[in-house]
């Protein structure tokens, strides 16, 4: 029953067009359903007849499908990424490569089973020769709806194995693909952790030296940066890329309570203003080539989608292994006479192998890549002098640190030694001498030993102190200190604690319950009186404002109320300070400025403080005065810098400094998935709140209720993705205690 | 004169002797009790006194919170502490002074209160003025070399003074009240002393400085009472206290005025010059940081005769009544500390000068406690059936225990019972005045296992034999 058949398939594919829709009707796609409907009832007619009607209608069902292809919204996108139809990663192993096996795991028998994880093979024949080209292919797995998948949300853990085996990859080299069909992480503590986990893997990703090439599908924020730090970033055309789901962000605009729904009208909003699709993000630089999907997005029947990824994904393999190769002036010719033909890669042999040359170049050519991304998306506000005196300072600290830290230390070395050497000589023979002349003394019967002065020290006033470094510090009273007022600890219940005067609460006990040392919130300025050298804060930067980049509506003014709010331009302050003597570099999230969200800007900032401190050869203290995340308003421009910024962390490190990032109330999401959660030396004050998602959107997305000290610093503590938990008055002794006992080879003071 | 309300915060015989200083000085008073003390005398007093409205029940008398809301409840206009609880605590004396409604903190000032409590600055501003402390270190020592270097000089310091055993003591600099604190008989187990110490502050106190000193024995328990006029520039003393009679806790049992009796007994060393030097340091101290209220200031005395100052209590003490007992304003007797101090405190002027005050006579204060002497001065909780005296012209007894009904000690404050002062002519005829009031004391009553009360008289008849030997 041919016809039976095919009338069924245009059947499912107007429901289809319909489900993609969602609730707006299309008045030509019920038009087409009556048709077929009729079409039913008529069945006299012979086969021959029907079937070429059939086909009319199939070939008007196709001009349909295409006319309402081009009026696709950014929200229907989304619903063709989330439909069950929608291509998953098993049809591309199937379709794209030529033979694959499942490594890790195998259906639901594996650690987590919406990670994939298989060795691919690409046969390329060239002539009459033929080549197998393995490649790790790790990515979410959907599978078309099967519940044990998870829809793709992937945990800590299925993170972890996708990490080990571009290890593996790496090792092996053989170039890494990952496809990104997630709707996000899992958003749960346990270890590694979800913000954690993400985090490792972006900062291994940033330094694996093989070619890596992401493709989107579906890019939902953290989920898909844990596999998508890549080379070459592709997307298909009907995919989406975003820091969070539109309803997520329509929940946040509209200040949606647990339990209700934001209107379908700023869903759609949303989703059109976050700038989500291939298009947008192709214009924005986030995604290198995107990838033609058939009308209203690729099923698996779509044989020739298959075969254009196929070709787009070795082609863009290709091109990273040519980039980095050892001669330039070949490097620009196999460029060039590259066709844009994808077919054409078939019949063209590359060596996806790489030289150890080729593959530091690979890296270096990475950070560059991912570094001069989401330029456009701040506003540089920095008069023409503050950036000549800038770029100026830049190379200055440029030839300094050649001079200082390459020239003059290994002199320095050598001068050292000598100096070492007479100095011992000197004290040898300076006791000796001390000897005679207390022998002399002897004879004559003479005391030399001075009792008098240390009777003198036990009985009169001693010299004070030497001063211990506290008497540097700059003097602030908190607001909160100006009410008299009493305020009551949360811990009354538990610990009796009594209520405590606000002038005593906020200025003497900084903050602090003086009987069961619950941590009051205290406002960033505290930290920078009581943490730095008084006087010895020097800003910089600060002009590199907070934009609206992606046009999002009623954002500029929102934005500019913050800057009024809190004097600042970013949520990111980023400074020069010294404590007690070492000078270091600084970048603080503000989490008075639109919660100390991240975006551009904020991103920008950390970048270019990293690089002062990375040429200063200074210690880097991340200070988190608190972040709620990704600033979802500005998308994409938002969530390249967990990427990014991770990657200059990198750079930072592996140069020999110290990256220590110290947090201080609630700490969500993004940052910690990425820049901040890859150091090595996370520190939490006693108040502050770690986590990757809050308990709304863990209920939401998960169904749990969690307890309400879940992300509680302790826990944290014990779930090891922090170091340790400071008490509020021990930062400045325990930052410099960790400033000398920690941290790589090159900081100055070493 | 303003009319001042006095909020009394504090329970107990001071609470009394509050009230009835203000009476007399015709200010109101507020007066606070919790549940437990529902049945002290305090009460009942402030009842009689100042009438129902006066008396405000609060659950603690340590919830600052609860006081200044009976404070502006009552519309207090100044807060006395007394002894114990926020007496020294110089937050809750700023807080008097800085809320929105301010009140007179009848006491030093704040900052007086936060300088002289700090045990180091203390020392080091006795030292600045040539004021002579405990042998040892005037400053936290946070290095071991150093503190090895000062421990070996006390040693050797002690051995110079003749001291057959040297011990040295070392404290946690940000301890208190027998807290991290150990001493060290040679200077072998120093290290070992040291670093457990300083481990200990560390831990309690996130603060790794200790102080060394010298242990002294056998010393004798001095005080000098000095009084302050609000401006912090007129200053008088009350002459000197001996509180040598202690508990093995280190709590006073018997307080003596004056502090030696150098016209009746034989010392080793020249007590008269003795008590002057320790009088003029005190007074020394108080003008230098502009001292504004009543205090005391504690002396050590080494039986060779050297003074060291211990601390500055800057608050009225429990034994003020011996010196009030021994001291003569213009000739006259009657002397109240503590209408000294409100009066001062509230701003009045002073009205005399040290050359207006005359001592005469001996003055003996014994607390009366219920406590088992003989088993580490336990205290006794149970209920006194009856509680008398026998009164005489030269006896005060302050209590808060009434004597016309059964009482129930309250088991969470401290036992004290009773004071009872004693004034004599001479020191002869005080020690059997005492020996009389002792003895006319009933005091009966059983606890709940219905075994007897157990008191101090006892121990306090056996000390009252030996007093101000030295």
């Amino acid at each position: 029953m041919d016809i039976e058949k095919k009338l069924e398939e245009l059947r499912q594919r107007v429901k289809y067009a319909q489900d993609i829709l969602g609730e707006k009707r299309n008045p030509r796609l019920d038009a087409f359903l009556d048709k077929l409907s009729e079409f039913e009832i008529n069945d006299t007619c012979g086969d021959e007849r029907l079937m070429a009607s059939l086909k009319a209608h199939e070939q008007r069902l196709q001009v349909l499908e295409e006319s309402i292809d081009h009026e696709l919204t950014a929200m229907d996108k989304v619903r063709i990424v989330r439909h069950p139809e929608r291509i998953c990663l098993r049809d591309i192993l199937e379709n794209v490569y030529d033979n694959y096996n499942e490594i890790g795991g195998r259906d639901e028998n594996s650690i987590d089973p919406g990670m994939v994880i298989a060795r691919a093979c690409i046969t390329r024949r060239v002539g009459k020769r033929t080549y197998n080209q393995p490649v790790m292919v790790v990515g979410q797995e959907k599978g078309h709806g099967q519940e044990f998948r998870n829809g793709g949300s992937i945990k800590p853990w299925g993170n972890a194995n996708a990490l080990k085996y571009m290890r593996v990859a790496a090792q092996e080299n053989i170039p890494i693909h990952t496809y990104v069909f997630t709707p996000g992480s899992y958003p749960i503590e346990d270890y590694p952790g979800a913000a954690q986990q993400i985090a490792e893997n972006i900062y291994e990703m940033c330094g694996l030296s093989v070619p890596i090439v992401a493709v989107f599908s579906e890019g939902g924020s953290g989920g898909a940066e844990a596999i998508a730090m890549a080379d070459r970033r592709l997307m298909l055309s009907h995919g989406y890329y975003s820091v969070i789901s539109p309803e997520g962000a329509a929940a946040i605009e509209g200040r949606i309570k647990p339990g209700q729904r934001a209107s379908q009208e700023l869903i759609e909003k949303c989703a059109l203003h976050q700038r989500i699709t291939a298009q947008d993000n192709r214009k924005n630089g986030y995604i290198d080539v995107v990838v033609q999907e058939p009308a209203l997005g690729a099923r698996p029947e779509h044989f020739d989608f298959f075969k254009r990824l196929r070709g787009e994904v070795i082609r863009a393999t290709d091109n990273v292994a040519l980039s980095v190769r050892s001669l330039r002036f070949l490097r620009k010719l196999a460029m060039k006479w590259r066709s844009d033909d994808p077919s054409d890669v078939e019949k063209i042999f590359v060596r996806w192998h790489l030289s150890q040359s080729s593959r530091q170049r690979l890296i270096t050519k990475r950070r560059k890549k991912f570094m001069g991304l989401s330029k456009h998306a701040y506003k540089d506000n920095r008069s023409l002098f503050q950036r000549m005196f800038m770029a100026n300072k830049s190379f200055v600290d440029t030839a300094h640190s050649v001079i200082r830290y390459k020239v003059l230390r290994a002199m320095g070395k050598s001068i050292k030694n000598v100096t070492a050497e007479a100095t011992d000589e000197l004290h040898a023979v300076a006791s000796r001498m001390n000897q005679m002349r207390q022998a002399m003394f002897r004879l004559l019967g003479m005391n030399g030993s001075s009792g008098g002065k240390k009777v003198d020290e036990l009985t009169h006033l001693s010299q004070p102190n030497e001063p211990n470094g506290n008497e540097a510090l700059a003097r602030y009273v908190s607001p909160q200190a100006r009410l008299d007022r009493e305020i009551s600890c949360p811990n009354t219940a538990k610990n009796g604690c009594l209520d405590i005067w606000a002038r005593d609460l906020f200025d003497d006990f900084a903050g602090t319950c003086p009987n069961c040392g619950h941590h009051f919130r205290m406002e960033y300025q505290w930290y920078l009186a009581n943490i730095f050298d008084k006087d010895s804060i020097q800003e910089f930067n600060r002009n590199i404002a907070s934009a609206n980049p992606t046009n999002f509506p009623n954002f500029e003014e929102r934005v500019q109320k913050a800057k009024d709010k809190t004097g600042l331009e970013s949520a990111c302050m980023t400074f020069n300070a010294s404590l007690l003597g070492i000078r270091l570099t600084c970048a603080m999230l503000v989490a008075d400025f639109r919660g100390g969200s991240v975006g551009a800007a904020e991103g920008e900032k950390f970048v270019r403080a990293l690089e002062i401190a990375r040429k200063r050869h200074q210690p880097f203290l991340a200070y988190i005065h608190g972040t709620a995340g990704i600033r979802i308003q500005e998308g994409v421009n938002g969530l390249i810098q967990m990427p990014r910024v991770t990657m200059a962390v990198r750079h930072y490190i592996e140069a020999g400094g110290l990256y220590m990032v110290l947090y201080d109330t609630n700490s969500y999401a993004g940052p910690l998935a990425s820049f901040l959660g890859c150091s090595p030396y996370q520190y939490a004050v006693r108040s502050s709140r770690i986590g990757f998602a809050g308990p709304g959107v863990i209920k939401e997305t998960t169904g749990l209720d969690i307890p309400p000290d879940y992300h509680n610093c302790f826990k944290a503590l014990k779930r090891g993705h922090i170091q340790d938990v400071w008490d509020r008055k021990e930062i400045r002794k325990n930052l410099h205690q960790a400033f000398l006992t920690i941290g790589g080879r090159n900081l100055y003071y070493r | 004169m303003n009319k001042h309300k006095v909020l009394i915060a504090n329970r107990g015989e001071i609470a009394v002797r509050i009230m009835e200083a203000c009476h007399d000085l015709g200010h109101e008073f507020v007066a606070v009790y919790t549940t437990e003390d529902q049945a002290s005398g305090h009460v009942e007093t402030a009842r009689r006194l100042g009438g129902e409205g006066c008396v405000y029940r609060i659950s603690s008398y340590n919830d600052a919170g609860e006081l200044f809301s009976v404070a502006d409840a009552s519309g207090a206009t100044a807060v006395h502490p007394g002894y114990g609880f926020f007496s020294e605590n110089y937050r809750f004396a700023r807080r008097v002074v800085q809320r929105e409604r301010p009140m007179i903190f009848i006491g030093p000032s704040w900052w007086v209160i936060r300088d002289l409590g700090d045990k180091i600055n203390t020392k080091r501003l006795a030292r600045s003025l040539n004021v002579p402390t405990v042998p040892g270190s005037d400053r936290a020592i946070y290095d071991e070399l150093e503190a090895e270097e000062i421990a070996e000089s006390l040693f050797a310091f002690q051995e110079g003074q003749g001291i057959s055993c040297p011990v040295v003591l070392v404290k946690a600099s940000a301890g208190g009240g027998g807290m991290g604190i150990d001493e060290v008989p040679d200077m072998d187990r120093f290290r070992q002393v040291y670093r457990r110490i300083r481990n200990y502050s560390m831990r309690q106190f996130n603060d790794e400085g200790v102080l060394i000193e010298q242990r002294i024995f056998d010393f004798n328990h001095l005080e000098v009472q000095v009084v302050s006029e609000r401006s912090g520039k007129r200053h008088v003393n009350f002459g000197t206290r001996n509180c040598s009679v202690q508990s093995p806790g280190r709590q006073k049992r018997i307080e003596t005025a004056p502090g030696f009796y150098p016209s009746g007994m034989t010392y080793a060393f020249d007590a008269q010059k003795v008590l002057d030097d320790i009088t003029a340091y005190s007074l020394r101290m108080a003008e230098a940081i502009n001292y504004d209220n009543v205090g005391t200031w504690e002396w050590i005395v080494t039986p060779k005769g050297d003074p060291f100052l211990l601390e500055v209590n800057t608050r009225i003490q429990v034994e003020n009544g011996v010196s009030a007992a021994i001291a003569r304003i213009h000739g006259k007797n009657g002397v109240n500390l503590l209408r000294e101090q409100i009066r001062l405190a509230l701003g009045e002027p002073m009205g005399y000068t040290q050359n207006d005050i005359t001592f005469e006579g001996v003055s003996i204060e014994y607390r009366i406690i219920a406590e088992d002497t003989t088993n580490r001065f336990q205290p006794w909780a149970g209920e006194i059936a009856s509680f008398n005296w026998k009164d005489a012209p030269w006896l005060t007894m302050h209590t808060h225990v009434p004597t016309d009904r059964a009482y129930q000690i309250p088991t969470e404050y401290d036992p004290n019972l009773a004071l009872a002062i004693i004034w004599g002519q001479d020191l002869e005829e005080a020690k059997a005045r005492g020996v009389v009031a002792l003895d006319g004391i009933e005091l009966e009553g059983r606890d709940a296992s219905g075994l007897e009360l157990k008191s101090n008289l006892d121990f306090l008849r056996m000390k009252n034999k030996g007093l101000l030997e030295f």
